[in-house]
């Protein structure tokens, strides 16, 4: 009980810290937002969104007791994840190397590295805390009945990366480009 | 009333310390709550010496006019050092410090909900502050190494752009309280978590002591507040490592937004660091008033609906930005709005004395104190919230008046009162009441012949953060008079601290309950054993002790 | 951030965490504060000192996390009943008649102040309305002056339009008339038991001609265009009928025993039957 209060606060927490960005950033990013591909991009969200459900299924296999459809779901999670964060890679080099896009261009650059930065800085430590699940039970040290409470609250925090993200896609890639092509 | 039975050899003998290392290894390695409360406690007071400190060096050059005492430079790094570190090392710490080692106990737990998370806090708000520190040696500015931070401590933009403040003197500054502020975030989550599902038997939310229930608001504003500067001030860094234009207005950057976004944290911050004096006065005023605190259920409301309207009040530091007329009105009136929970807790402490049979103990004398300072403060708060008088008066000392009214008068004092109430409970020796009266008057004389001329070199047109003033201009008296107090108020806080070392060895022993008090945290020995209660008591009422006092009228047949 | 923090309580504990067991201490997490103080302290000095934060914080984290897992370490209170809560003191019984005492005893229920404040706000309109027939402004004047507080528009109209009939005008004023009665006659039911003694002098007189003068002199702000035609002695009478026939109707509901001592959920209950059972 104190443990689930405590995590949901934690994100919390950390939700208003991206609350904020959102607040503070979408008044002025008025600059061009044709850089932006829609199509990379929304495979990385369907990778990063359906990970979340295979994170639930983990996480009921582990309930169930079934230690090995839990790896199996919890590795498949973890992959979505890296491709998610590749995928994310891929689109800022393109962004810089081709289109000239850096934290310094302009004020959209600015926004767009810091929020989508660190969303992906989330996602990597929602990564390294899956593989650190991953890797204990390779071990044998998940035990289900013990600790299928503790590893259903680290998954939480994967959800609420994911959640975020779902506002920032919103936000960058839809509300932030409609305007612009509107304008122009 | 219970005494703690004796405790093995193991036990007793880390407890007590037997050399030096290993006594410094039990306090740094501690993940005890009350450990780390005093900790907290210790290191603020030392961050306070050395803000007053700066505050004094400011005031022994503004004693006379045109004054060359220390340069623009180096006052402009003491103003700038004095507040964050009042605010950030002093305050902040302090209260969360009292919160630590009172909250656990007051709510009959063994400990935090999160006890190595609890250390955790500490010292990151401990090495946040060394780090900040750290730029006096550190440092490379535009004069040369080993300079401060000098932006003021609301640190408006641009002038923290790279183009005016040059080096990392800044950076310090950001990163400094950035860290600081992690702890901070950990420990607001530690009490909610603590407050939430660490009750004793029978602590109904609405048998909560006071202290408790501002500490929850006040963890649920840090959780609000705090990510907010931590977010500013990762932009301000992107700004300055990285190139970035979050706050540069030459390229559609915005220096309004760092205003906004600091004053968002900033008013919260405010209520922070009052909110746990308003409960250590609730804590203590009836205990001397020998009567139940008047109007228990409303001072709840009345902190939660602080907690709630100091949210949508932030732009009343920003009227003389220009909003326009409509978001002018929309601050005024809610700070307005604010004063008004506010005036109810003033009344209820008031009808909490009303026909007492009151005790003037230092403890008390200090929240007394409190209450009439606070008072100033708040109504000077209300003149300024008026937007023309805003505009008159904005940025001058009348400001720098009013809200030392609110954080020296208010919070210090009633950090002062808790120290001498608390004081036996956490060492289990009485502070000397006699040297600390003389404290009080010290403080009280010395804190209005520094404060309240303030107001009046403000209404004359002193500005604020100017490193002198010219001769002639009807400022020299006030301002004399501003630095006289100075060394009252320094004499008091020495005497405090002789007291403090006098009393650790030579005090009277205390007892578990000195002060014939009604809450939980005197139901056990002075100093409290490791697991605080040796068997988690059963509450009935808000004043769980009252009751076991007084079996045949008790509080419980009056909820 | 870290998640380390979610320890568990563990399944051997009930409810409460730490009853039987406290945490021993550890130095990881000052290890772990140290490195992520030495990972952003080397963004203004040298990367190497955030490459030595960044080590110090890893092995401060696995150190913190061996802490809590598998089992979380701790050590025992050396106590024999430490895991068992102190029962509750044992108090007597409730006293027949309270030994505090209590003020006030007896209250109005609150219902009462809803009929009152109707009733009030009756009166108060018959004698407004008089006024306006009486002077010869004419029925509509009070009406639309009152609506004048919602609607801005009223303050340019003329004197011929204020005698005349809007509609929107009268339904903002009835509007506002029925709410402000209620609201008021609710404060006077929880008002009216601090001045026990005689309700009609404190509500009926004393209340309106506070209340006329406080309108007096903030009328100016609130409602210019009142302020223009206001008759003062007219005002005062008006107020003076709500308040006597407010207070009248309150004092003729029976009163009820403040409910000291008892859970809100009986005092919900009780409320529900008919007042006056105690």
């Amino acid at each position: 009980m104190a443990m689930l209060i405590f995590m949901e606060t934690l994100f919390f927490s950390g939700f208003i810290v991206t609350y904020l960005y959102y607040i503070g950033k979408s008044p002025f990013g008025p600059q061009p937002m044709d850089v932006l591909e829609l199509g990379p991009v929304i495979v990385n969200s369907v990778c990063l969104i359906s990970s979340s459900f295979t994170v639930i299924f983990a996480v009921r296999a582990l309930r169930r007791g079934s230690v090995g459809a839990f790896r199996v779901w919890l590795l498949v999670t973890i992959l979505l994840g890296i491709e998610f964060i590749v995928g994310t890679a891929l689109e800022w080099r393109g962004l810089i190397y081709e289109d000239g896009l850096t934290i310094r261009t302009n004020i959209f650059g600015t926004n767009f590295y810091s929020l989508v930065g660190f969303h992906a800085f989330h996602v990597c430590v929602g990564l390294i805390i899956l593989i650190g699940i991953f890797i204990l039970s390779l071990f044998g040290h998940i035990k289900p009945a013990r600790d299928h409470g503790r590893v259903d609250v680290a998954t939480w925090y994967w959800h609420f990366v994911d959640v975020v993200w779902i506002f920032v896609f919103t936000l960058v890639y839809i509300i932030g480009r409609v305007p612009q092509e509107a304008v122009s | 009333m219970t005494t703690v039975p004796s405790h093995p050899p193991a036990l007793a003998g880390r407890r007590d310390g037997a050399g030096f290392w290993e006594r410094v290894m039990a306090w740094t390695c501690s993940v005890d709550h009350k450990k780390l409360g005093l900790m907290y406690i210790g290191c603020g007071l030392v961050f306070f010496l050395v803000g007053g400190l700066e505050a004094s060096v400011m005031r022994l050059q503004l004693a006379r006019a045109n004054s060359d005492l220390i340069s623009p430079e180096t006052y402009n790094q003491l103003f700038t050092m004095h507040g964050t570190t009042m605010v950030f090392l002093v305050g902040m710490p302090v209260l969360l410090g009292f919160g630590n080692y009172l909250v656990p106990l007051m709510i009959g737990a063994r400990d935090m909900a999160f006890p190595r998370l609890n250390a955790f806090g500490f010292w990151l708000f401990i090495f946040g502050g060394l780090l900040l520190y750290f730029s006096y040696l550190g440092a490379d500015g535009l004069y040369g190494a080993g300079v401060a931070p000098d932006v003021g401590w609301f640190a408006y933009a641009p002038l923290t752009s790279r183009t005016f403040s040059r080096g990392n003197p800044t950076d310090y500054w950001i990163l400094g309280i950035m860290v600081s502020g992690f702890g901070s975030m950990t420990t607001a989550i530690n009490f909610m978590a603590t407050i939430i599902c660490m009750r004793c038997p029978g602590m109904k939310l609405m048998r909560m002591p006071l202290l408790v229930w501002m500490m929850l608001v006040v963890a649920f504003l840090v959780l609000v507040a705090i990510p907010i500067l931590t977010a500013a001030q990762a932009m301000l860094l992107f700004d300055r490592q990285l190139g970035a234009h979050f706050f540069n207005p030459e390229v559609m950057g915005s220096a309004l937004l760092w205003q906004h976004l600091f004053w968002f944290f900033g008013h919260p911050e405010v209520y922070i660091l009052i909110l746990p004096a308003f409960g250590f006065v609730s804590e203590i005023m009836p205990v001397f008033s020998r009567k139940v605190i008047f109007g228990y259920p409303l001072m709840i409301a009345a902190t939660v609906g602080i907690g709630i309207i100091s949210l949508g009040v932030w732009a009343h530091h920003m009227f003389a930005v220009g909003l326009g007329p409509v978001l002018d009105s929309f601050f005024t009136a809610s700070t307005f709005l604010i004063s008004v929970p506010t005036g109810i807790k003033i009344f209820n402490w008031l009808g909490t004395m009303w026909g007492g049979k009151l005790e003037f103990t230092t403890p008390m004398l200090f929240v007394t104190g409190f209450v009439a300072m606070f008072l100033i403060g708040g109504l000077t708060g209300i003149m300024l919230a008026t937007v023309p008088f805003d505009w008159q008066l904005s940025d001058s000392y009348f400001v720098v008046g009013h809200f030392h009214y609110v954080l020296f008068g208010g919070t210090i004092f009633g950090i002062f009162g808790a120290i001498f109430y608390w004081f036996p409970k956490a060492t289990g020796r009485m502070l000397s009441d006699r040297m600390g009266k003389i404290t009080f008057w010290l403080m009280f004389i010395g804190f209005t012949l520094t404060f309240m001329p303030m107001h009046i070199s403000g209404v004359l047109g002193m500005p604020r953060r100017i490193y002198t003033y010219e001769l002639d201009r009807g400022l020299e008296i006030w301002n004399f008079i501003s630095s006289i107090g100075v060394p009252v108020q320094a004499a008091g806080i020495l005497l405090l601290i002789w007291n403090i070392f006098r009393s650790l060895r030579k005090g009277r022993i205390a007892g578990p309950d000195p002060w014939n008090a009604w809450t939980l945290e005197w139901a056990t020995s002075s100093p409290p054993p490791e697991w605080n209660f040796d068997r988690i008591p059963t509450v009935t009422s808000a004043r769980p002790l009252w009751d076991a006092k007084n079996p045949e009228n008790p509080d419980a047949h009056y909820v | 951030m870290s998640k380390h923090e979610s320890h568990s309580g563990g399944e051997g504990l009930e409810e409460m965490p730490y009853l039987q067991r406290i945490p021993r201490s550890t130095p990881w997490p000052l290890v772990t504060a140290f490195g992520v103080t030495f990972i952003f302290a080397g963004i203004v000095t040298n990367p190497a000192v955030s490459a030595v934060g960044a080590i110090a914080g890893l092995v401060g984290l696995v150190g913190w996390f061996r802490e809590v897992f598998p089992e979380e370490v701790t050590e025992a209170i050396p106590l024999e009943k430490a895991a068992e809560p102190l029962p509750a003191p044992e108090l007597g019984p409730p006293p027949e008649k309270p030994l505090r005492r209590v003020v006030p005893e007896e209250i109005h229920p609150y219902r009462s102040g809803l009929f009152g404040g109707l009733a009030g706000g009756v009166a108060m309109a018959v004698v407004a309305v008089g006024w306006g027939l009486t002077t010869g402004q004419g029925f509509w004047l009070p009406i639309n002056l009152l609506a004048g507080i919602l609607v801005p528009s009223v303050g340019d109209a003329d004197a011929a339009a204020l005698g005349a009939f809007h509609a929107s005008w009268f339904i903002a004023a009835i509007c506002l008339h029925i709410a402000l009665s209620v609201l008021v006659g609710t404060i006077f039911v929880v008002a009216l038991p601090m001045m026990p003694r005689r309700p009609l002098l404190a509500g009926g007189i004393i209340a309106p001609i506070i209340w006329t003068g406080v309108a007096w002199a903030s009328l100016r702000v609130v409602d210019p265009t009142l302020e223009q035609y206001i008759s003062w002695p007219w005002f005062l009478g008006s107020q003076l009928a709500f308040g006597l026939v407010c207070a009248a109707v309150i004092s003729r509901f029976n009163l009820v025993r403040l409910q000291v001592g008892r859970s809100l959920e009986d005092r919900l209950e009780l409320e529900q039957g008919p007042g006056g059972k105690s």
